[in-house]
């Protein structure tokens, strides 16, 4: 096929952004045998926000190395929504060829031309139309065997007048070290939907991973993602790209990401707002430490009339080797749209911290403090157990794990 | 409780407050006035122990021990708290989060709620980052909600009543009087609107960094809104020239 070949051909391609991986440096092809969720398991799952051990009481969906592992829909939703691997997925319906790579291009790069001709394993998950799931799905991606590439890809439909929080927590069996995620996800929100899918992962000092999101909201849609990534890795690239095709659709972005050692990460968040009287948010808030390097990368596009979009990005520097760069860029191509942004990197600010002291804190408890407010995540609107994990894996990761 | 004796303090090289003598009672509430600029924030600021703001001579003892060279946080400890005329924006931090940090074995939960609804201070107040994008009412009734939470012993309030609307004056001049009555206080007011509810036992008139005159509250307040701050500039001169 000339389509495979092209995409071939994009394997030697770089991404446009973050560092460039060579990958005949990861193994590809064979897995350990994963007999068990132990405890090692069950607590990465913890720390990614995902419960394996109430998998059977929640819905659920457990990817290890190249496999799915566990897959099961609670009771009451049953009927609700639509829960099975992308392979399943491919041949049960034949339409849903027709979404996918629709709104990533398998020959953007190297990463996605991979995940294009390898990809082993990847949810499907559609929520019919007019459901509300009120208990978020989880999904938890876990690399098992060391050293090698796990290329997956994801399809989310919710349909119109539906509503669901999806969770999904990505990580590495604390045995593993190197290894590469690659992790293309598609995402559809029809009209009027309402789609909350949360992000949270933790990987190893010597881990890489490259993210490929696409979404597409139409007429009256909410998307809202939420991000989060605590400790250290060695290089992440992702940039989320979002379509607001739909008149009235919304979105908003929110990371919040806490680095490491000599991790480098560069995180953006990209909207178009192509619907009459759509609206963007996309927040990036960064703490680096140690060696650390981020660059966060925003852009909104304003395409429509009635639109408005804010970016704000925020970065805090706990170390002089650290480096953070933010690169907000607002493009409008319609008198009616309304584009802001701020930005702001600066180590903690004195006034503050004395402002805390004044009130009774101790300069250690202030700055603990305003390091925490940096990674505040009740914007996310998370559902209480979720925020309470997500705040528990925060304050592991203050205190290095 | 406060006594301060012949204080020189400096900011970033600038001398600020040029001898400043001032004692303050238990259980008493003074009031200072001046003009802009003329060195009361900066005064608050040393009675703190902020950093930035050199003590060159003089002194501050506070309950009987000289605390001129003690860090902010020991004297905070020791029962001073501040209600700022400028408090900075912080991102991340709620109001409520601050408050609860603050409340730790001070304040039981019931206690709070009542101070909050005496203060108008709602729900949707106490979620907001800490004074972002507060209107002037707000940044008060935050600033004294968080202060009362810390039950100091000695409350300094620089400005309270500014930028503030009657309604919210009325909220927070009530709170305060009520406050005060069992503590030791010293209010700043340029335009005196918050002593139609607080009832000092003594005022003082700062300019151009040093302490002009004392006296009694109305008689004071009234001569500045007669003849503003002329008639003290006056009495500075004077000061000076006895100096010499
Ligand atoms: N950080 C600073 N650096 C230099 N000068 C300052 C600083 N803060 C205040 N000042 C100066 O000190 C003087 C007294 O200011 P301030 O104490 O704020 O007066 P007031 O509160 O009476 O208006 C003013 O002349 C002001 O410009
Ligand atoms: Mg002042």
């Amino acid at each position: 096929m000339l389509r495979d070949e092209e995409i071939r051909k994009a394997l030697e391609k770089p991404a446009k952004y973050g560092v460039d991986l060579d990958l005949s440096r990861y193994e590809f092809g064979e897995a350990e045998e994963f007999t068990e969720i132990d405890r090692d398991v069950s607590k990465r799952g913890m720390e990614v926000g995902v419960d394996l051990d109430k998998k059977e009481s929640l819905s659920t969906f457990l990817h290890v190395d190249y496999s799915t592992v566990y897959k099961s829909v609670q009771r009451q939703f049953k009927g609700d929504l639509e829960l099975m691997t992308i392979d399943e997925a491919l041949k049960k319906y034949d339409w849903v060829r027709d979404l996918f790579w629709k709104l990533r291009d398998p020959c953007e790069d190297k990463y996605t031309a991979f995940t294009a001709l390898n990809a082993k394993g990847g949810y499907f998950m559609r929520i019919l139309e007019n459901r509300k799931i009120l208990i978020p799905i989880q999904a938890c991606f876990l690399l098992f065997t060391q050293g090698i590439i796990q290329p997956v890809h994801n399809l989310i439909i919710a349909e119109p007048g539906s509503e669901v929080h999806i969770l999904t927590g990505c990580t590495i069996h604390p045995r593993v070290t190197r290894g590469l995620h690659l992790g293309v996800t598609e995402i559809y929100v029809r009209r009027g939907a309402k789609l909350t899918y949360t992000m949270v992962h933790r990987w190893g000092p010597e881990f890489d991973v490259r993210s490929r999101t696409g979404i597409l909201v139409e007429d009256r849609g909410i998307f809202i993602s939420n991000y989060v990534m605590l400790g250290e890795l060695r290089t992440f690239q992702s940039q989320p790209s979002a379509r607001l095709i739909g008149s009235y659709s919304r979105t908003s972005m929110n990371n919040v990401v806490y680095l490491k050692g000599n991790s480098e990460m560069d995180l953006g968040g990209e909207v178009l707002l192509e619907g009459d009287g759509s609206r963007a948010e996309i927040i990036l808030n960064s703490v680096a430490e140690d060696d650390a390097k981020i660059t966060t990368r925003g852009r909104i596009l304003g395409l429509a009339n009635d639109v408005k979009g804010h970016l704000s990005c925020r970065g805090l520097m706990l170390s002089d080797r650290a480096e953070i760069t933010t690169i907000p860029i607002l493009e409008s191509k319609n008198m009616n749209s309304e584009l802001s942004h701020e930005a702001a990197i600066g180590k903690i600010a004195e006034d503050q911290l004395n402002y805390l002291v004044a009130r009774g804190l101790s300069r250690d408890e202030a700055e603990s403090l305003i390091v925490r407010g940096f990674l505040d995540v009740s914007k996310m609107q998370l559902p209480k157990p979720v925020e309470e994990g997500v705040r528990r894996t925060i304050e592991l990761a203050l205190k290095g794990f | 409780m406060l006594r301060i004796e012949n204080l020189h303090v400096s900011i970033d090289g600038r001398l600020v407050l040029r001898g400043v003598d001032l004692e303050i009672g238990d259980g008493e509430t003074h009031v200072l006035f001046g003009p802009n600029g003329s060195g009361k924030t900066s005064l608050v600021m040393s009675i703190l122990g902020y950093p930035g703001y050199r003590v060159l001579s003089g002194r501050i003892s506070f309950d009987g021990v000289d605390i001129t060279d003690k860090p902010m946080d020991e004297r905070v400890r020791m029962g001073i708290g501040v209600v700022f005329q400028n408090p900075p924006k912080i991102y991340g931090i709620r109001l409520k989060d601050l408050i609860k940090i603050i409340s730790k074995s001070k304040m039981s939960g019931a206690e709070i709620s009542g101070l909050m609804d005496r203060l108008n201070i709602n729900s949707s107040l106490l979620n907001r980052y800490l004074n972002v994008g507060f209107s002037g009412g707000e940044i008060k009734r935050s600033e004294i909600a968080q202060v009362l939470t810390m039950k100091p012993k000695f409350v300094i309030l620089d400005e309270p009543d500014s930028g503030v609307d009657l309604d919210n004056l009325q909220l927070i001049g009530r709170e305060l009087a009520e406050n005060l009555k069992d503590r030791s206080g010293l209010i700043i007011t340029h335009h005196g609107y918050i002593l139609n509810y607080v009832k000092p036992v003594k005022a003082h008139v700062m300019v151009n960094g040093v302490i002009v005159c004392n006296g009694e509250p109305e008689t004071i307040l009234n001569r500045i809104k007669e003849s503003g701050y002329r008639w003290c500039e006056r009495c500075y001169e004077m000061r000076r020239s006895e100096r010499l």
